[in-house]
């Protein structure tokens, strides 16, 4: 399983224990994340303002893809639900096809769409599959309360990206329930984290996570865990800030899998969360 | 060929629908040209009356023996001017009716040149044809005045008894124990607020007592062969290990039954024991054993009904049999099912206790129901003060593919409605809706109905149901369109308005009855606005929800045309056959049975004739598809009024050049089975 | 003088406009049920923002108020909308076709401004990665990747001027 790493910017700017705890997951479960050097944005954020300029941003780096000969693989679904879709987009018509590769040829690059778009999420599933990530797991977390929370876009629209089904997510619960720990459910499970209007109205976008966490209290959860950068940033960086009484730890999926793979705090970047994952640890022995 | 042929051609303007594309004054100037054509006219409606009068007097007048119109497709109008043929003294075989209108002026508007030129080259393919035509007898053959009706829910019933009152017999079968289908699991119905069961009981009995009906329940049609007149029909009769003609419905056996089981007749919201009658006004009043639960079928143990049966009415052993019925026609009537909500998980049902189908409540509110008819809710049995309804649950939407609407819930939720509030005044009712249609007779009054009653209806949708973990009372937020706002609402208790979809099952049906369904997965009928209740098949009509969403009195009016339907075909006990049929030249056919292997109408046979075994076509069960004429290596069979001579005169009245090799035409001179 | 009539003139050419840019086609479906903005997680926060509002002002020609109002930017692009629509409508698709015409007349929200100017210029969120590459650093991460930012610049004028070259051929 070779994969080229799409890091996205995201990652690499806020959420680097993300990548880091991605990258000891894979090399445990024999995943091989091979470093793709001139990546720009996939163009989720240029989209609003210019849909062609985003356009094609996504296909020079399905260009870079399918140069490498290889399927990629990104830990933020934002970036996994724009590239699915403009890779999608191309291969249905062949006029905006032909256009964007007469631009692209002016830089020596050309998009044929041989290579897939994979979230680290469903690599996990398709590839790995439950069984061997089973197998993974020396030090069960039994004594964790988890909060699932999948986020948006690696759910939806389920006509582009089809993971798992919107209104009854199991994926990543089962992922979870892997590493021994138990999962909670909580009513405001599909609620939106808020992240993407948080620099154009920040109060609505605390009311939509202050919701979410008054949820997963009510519903008595000790960790939540997420499998975007943005809303890892979204519950740790800004409610850490903001909603300081309501916030929990959060962690990235694969922070919780490395922990129940036996890969010790610090190895997978805990010290970077800024919500203080201590007392979790402490829970499950680790301190 | 017959005598000298005098060919009459009439290029129909069709209104402006050919006139407006094909310059027809042009096209009957070029048909005047051909050899053998002696009258070329063009006319707006040649359908109309003084259209065909004109045609009967060129007849009169100057001795035509051939006729070709060209104007819409053949399956329009080519029985009109065939009848106009034998008016006009003419065998009807004679005439020939091109198609300009769907299959040129109609798909070529753009190019009115182009479209005049086809328009010509039809016509002279038509009167090369029309030289070669021969006349054909017409005949009859004699017609069973019996009939299938495949379904004994309302619209079932309904046919049978209108079929049985004018003395046809009629054999009724239902795949359920009992008759009755869904409106026997009604409370009331609208807008008349009726109760249900109270006004179709009497019509279940009366068909049940009728001598002219056959009643075979808990059974299934297997196979359907033959032709309108004379179908073969090969029935299932599934063992209830009951014997009926000796159960009278006494209820002992059931009452001493260990075993309890969903009753599915309250759509699994109460019990039935394992011998049962689904309901208690059910027809037959006949129990039956259901072998899935049942201790002596699973187990091997028990049998207690047949110790206290006095009637001696078990019969463990009963074996499934098959009953063969020869009939005249068939009434399909199989009804719908209610969607499954299920599979749309934001309303949760299921999951949600108090989320509920309008189904399921029709069973929670009925007197015979698991509740008696005492509206509580299933989580806590408490009475729900709150209640609301959310439509359109599984129709018109992509997301399901159901994008037909139901015809029924807008007016089932305003009933059900009006039920809840004239019992209970201080409850208040919401139905969340998208639109509200009340369409028929007295359902504009009845919404209005509602209004009065305080019923709130909010032009809104909900998106997803939230449920309160503790006290099991629901959420619902959803948009009030005409307000502009969010709105929130608490509930003790959610009704899904949910459609109807094809029944399970429905692809035998087709296949078995060789009839076709609609995009919607629905019977198709043989044309939406004029042919309701035909199929394209001859003998086979269609009568109520199978045939599409639809109320009570729509389905009753269906069941009443269909009968009507059966009663055309059948009444005067023959039935005309079609004369466009295969004949076998008995000296040249070898008797590989080729055909007898392609024909799906069973309408060959082998026979021993003049020492050799040799194919023989059933006039009858010929339907004129052309298979066998075009497959048989010898050229043995061909098809009446489409003979290998007439088609390649056509070609080559369109192409020379297409015609010059090696197919064999002038030689082919098929002497006629006489 | 101002009209004291508070009527909206209806632009008919407007919905032709959006379905004709991709990502608009679907928006004539919408048959009014409401569903999207009972899902929308912003409007159960935001009053204004009503997503059943700005379809209809698209199918009614409201242009103004599509494409002038600030509540277009408060989109969250969570795709629920989309999802759930029975008649197939992506509001969300529909959402960005009318941002980008809003930008188009020069209307957009200074945030969206900012963050897209930045990207297409450094060809991603942020311009030195010094900074990043220290904390990568330290916790053993290799560097980001490397990027030559004119590549981008070059590929999106390329593209939009092969665009404009087309439509004036017309």
């Amino acid at each position: 399983m070779k994969y080229v790493f799409f890091q996205g910017c995201t990652t690499p700017q806020k959420e680097n224990a993300y990548e880091l705890s991605m990258r000891k997951v894979a090399a445990k479960l024999g995943i091989e994340l091979v470093t793709l050097e001139e990546q720009n944005c996939c163009g989720f954020f240029v989209e609003p303002v210019d849909h062609l300029s985003a356009t094609i941003m996504a296909a020079r780096d399905l260009a870079l893809f399918d140069a490498s000969g290889l399927n990629a693989v990104t830990p933020c679904p934002a970036c996994y639900g724009q590239l699915t879709r403009v890779r999608n987009e191309l291969l249905a018509d062949k006029k905006l096809f032909d256009e964007v590769n007469s631009a692209l040829k002016t830089v020596d690059r050309k998009f044929v769409g041989t290579s897939e778009i994979k979230h680290f999420m469903t690599v996990l599933i398709d590839e790995v599959g439950m069984e061997k990530i089973k197998a993974s797991v020396v030090k069960p977390l039994s004594n964790l309360k988890v909060a699932p929370f999948y986020g948006c876009h690696i759910l939806k629209p389920s006509y582009e990206v089809n993971t798992d089904n919107p209104e009854d997510p199991q994926l990543l619960d089962s992922l979870i329930a892997l590493t021994g720990a138990k999962l909670v459910d909580y009513g405001e499970k599909k609620l939106c984290c808020g992240q993407s209007v948080g620099g154009v109205d920040e109060e609505l976008s605390l009311n939509l996570s202050k919701t979410k966490l008054k949820s997963i209290k009510k519903a008595g959860a000790d960790v939540m865990v997420t499998v975007c950068p943005a809303c890892h940033m979204q519950f740790d960086l800004v409610a850490g800030a903001k909603l300081r009484d309501l916030a929990i730890p959060v962690l990235h999926y694969t922070q919780l899998l490395g922990l129940a793979q036996g890969l010790s705090p610090s190895e997978l970047g805990l010290g970077e969360n800024r919500v203080s994952t201590d007392a979790i640890l402490e829970m499950i022995g680790m301190v | 060929m017959i005598e000298n042929p005098r060919i009459g051609v009439y290029i129909c303007h069709c209104g402006l629908n050919i006139s407006a594309t094909v310059d027809v004054k042009a096209v009957a100037t070029f048909a005047q040209t051909l050899p053998d054509v002696v009258v070329s006219r063009d006319y707006k409606y040649t359908c109309s009356d003084p259209g065909q009068e004109m045609i009967k007097k060129d007849v009169k007048e100057h001795k035509l023996n051939r006729i070709i119109v060209a104007a819409c497709s053949p399956r329009m109008h080519e029985p009109t001017y065939r009848k106009l043929m034998e008016e006009a003294g003419l065998n009807p075989y004679l005439f020939e009716m091109v198609n300009i209108r769907e299959q040129d002026s109609w798909v070529h508007m753009q190019e009115p040149a182009k479209a005049t030129q086809k328009a010509k080259e039809l016509v002279s393919m038509a009167v090369a044809r029309s030289r070669l035509l021969e006349p054909l007898e017409v005949k009859e053959v004699p017609a069973l005045k019996s009939v299938l009706v495949i379904g004994g829910g309302i619209a079932g019933i309904q046919a049978a008894l209108d079929l049985a009152e004018q003395d046809y017999k009629v054999c009724l079968v239902e795949k359920q124990p009992t008759i009755g289908g869904h409106m026997a699991q009604l409370d009331k119905t609208f807008p008349t607020m009726d109760c249900s069961i109270c006004i179709f009981a009497p019509k279940m009995v009366d068909v049940s007592k009728n001598p002219n009906v056959t009643l075979l329940t808990n059974s299934e049609v297997q196979e359907v062969s033959g032709v309108a007149g004379n179908f073969h029909v090969k029935i299932l009769k599934k063992p209830r290990f009951v014997n009926e003609k000796k159960c009278v419905g006494c209820g002992v056996c059931a009452s001493k039954c260990p075993v309890k089981a969903p009753n599915e007749f309250d759509m699994n919201l109460g019990m039935r024991k394992a011998v049962y009658i689904p309901f208690p006004q059910g027809v037959p009043a006949v129990y039956t054993i259901d072998k899935e639960h049942c201790l002596y079928f699973t187990k091997g143990v028990c049998k207690i009904c047949e110790k206290f049966c006095e009637a001696k009415a078990i019969d463990f052993t009963q074996k499934e049999q098959i009953v063969d019925l020869d009939v005249g026609a068939v009434v399909v009537a199989t009804g719908f099912e209610p969607f499954d909500p299920s599979s749309l998980k934001e309303f949760q049902y299921g999951k949600f206790k108090n989320v509920v189908t309008s189904l399921d409540f029709e069973r929670l509110i009925s007197a015979f129901g698991p509740k008696e008819g005492k509206l509580v809710r299933p989580s806590d049995g408490k009475e729900p003060h709150r209640i609301a309804f959310i439509q359109c649950v599984g129709s018109r939407d992509e997301r399901t593919g159901n994008i037909y609407c139901s015809n029924i819930c807008c007016m089932s939720a305003i009933k059900q409605a009006v039920l809840i509030k004239e019992k209970h005044p201080d409850y208040e009712v919401y139905i969340f809706y998208n639109d509200i249609r009340a369409f028929g007779k007295g359902f504009e009054e009845f919404y209005q109905r509602a209004r009065d009653l305080w019923v709130n209806f909010v032009k809104g949708i909900p998106a997803e149901l939230v449920e309160d973990p503790d006290t099991k009372n629901l959420t619902i937020r959803a948009v009030d369109l005409v307000l502009g706002k969010m709105v929130e609402v608490d509930l003790d208790m959610v009704i899904l308005s949910i459609g109807m979809i094809p029944p399970k099952g429905i692809q035998d049906l087709t296949r078995i009855l060789r009839i076709p369904r609609g995009a919607d997965g629905f019977l198709l009928e043989a044309h939406p606005k004029l042919r309701p209740v035909d199929t394209p098949t001859l003998g086979i009509f269609l009568a109520g929800a199978c045939q599409g969403p639809k109320d009570i009195p729509a389905s009753v009016a269906q069941a009443k045309a269909a009968a009507s339907g059966v009663a055309s075909l059948l009444s005067r006990g023959k039935i005309r056959t079609e004369s466009s049929i295969a004949v076998v030249n008995e000296d040249f056919c070898s008797g590989c049975k080729v055909c007898i292997s392609l024909c799906k109408y069973d309408a060959i046979k082998m026979n021993e004739k003049k020492g050799k075994q040799v194919a023989t076509v059933s006039e009858v069960t010929c339907m004129g598809c052309g298979v066998c004429a075009s497959a048989c290596p010898t050229k043995s069979i061909s098809l009446r009024h489409f003979t290998d001579q007439q088609i390649l005169a056509q070609i080559r009245a369109l192409s020379p050049e297409l015609c010059q090799s090696s197919v064999t035409t002038e030689q082919v001179n098929i002497k006629e089975k006489t | 003088m101002q009209a004291i009539e508070k009527t909206i003139k209806l632009d008919p050419k407007f919905k032709y406009e959006v379905s004709e840019k991709p990502g608009g086609e679907s928006v004539r479906h919408c048959f009014q049920c409401g569903k999207c903005e009972a899902t929308c997680p912003i409007a159960r926060f935001k009053e204004q923002y009503r997503p059943a509002q700005v379809i209809r002002a698209i199918m009614l020609g409201c242009r103004e108020f599509a494409l002038g109002s600030p509540t277009i930017w408060l989109c969250a692009t969570c795709y629920s909308c989309s999802e759930r629509c029975p008649q197939g409508v992506r509001f969300t698709d529909i959402m960005r076709v009318i941002r980008n015409m809003a930008v188009a007349e020069g209307k957009v929200n200074p945030f969206y401004k900012k963050t897209a100017e930045a990207i297409i210029q450094f060809g991603r969120t942020f311009d030195s990665p010094d900074f990043i590459n220290e904390m990568r650093c330290d916790l053993g991460l290799p560097p980001v990747t490397s990027l030559d930012r004119q590549e981008i610049a070059k590929i999106i004028g390329e593209l939009k001027v092969n665009r404009s070259k087309e439509s004036l051929n017309k």
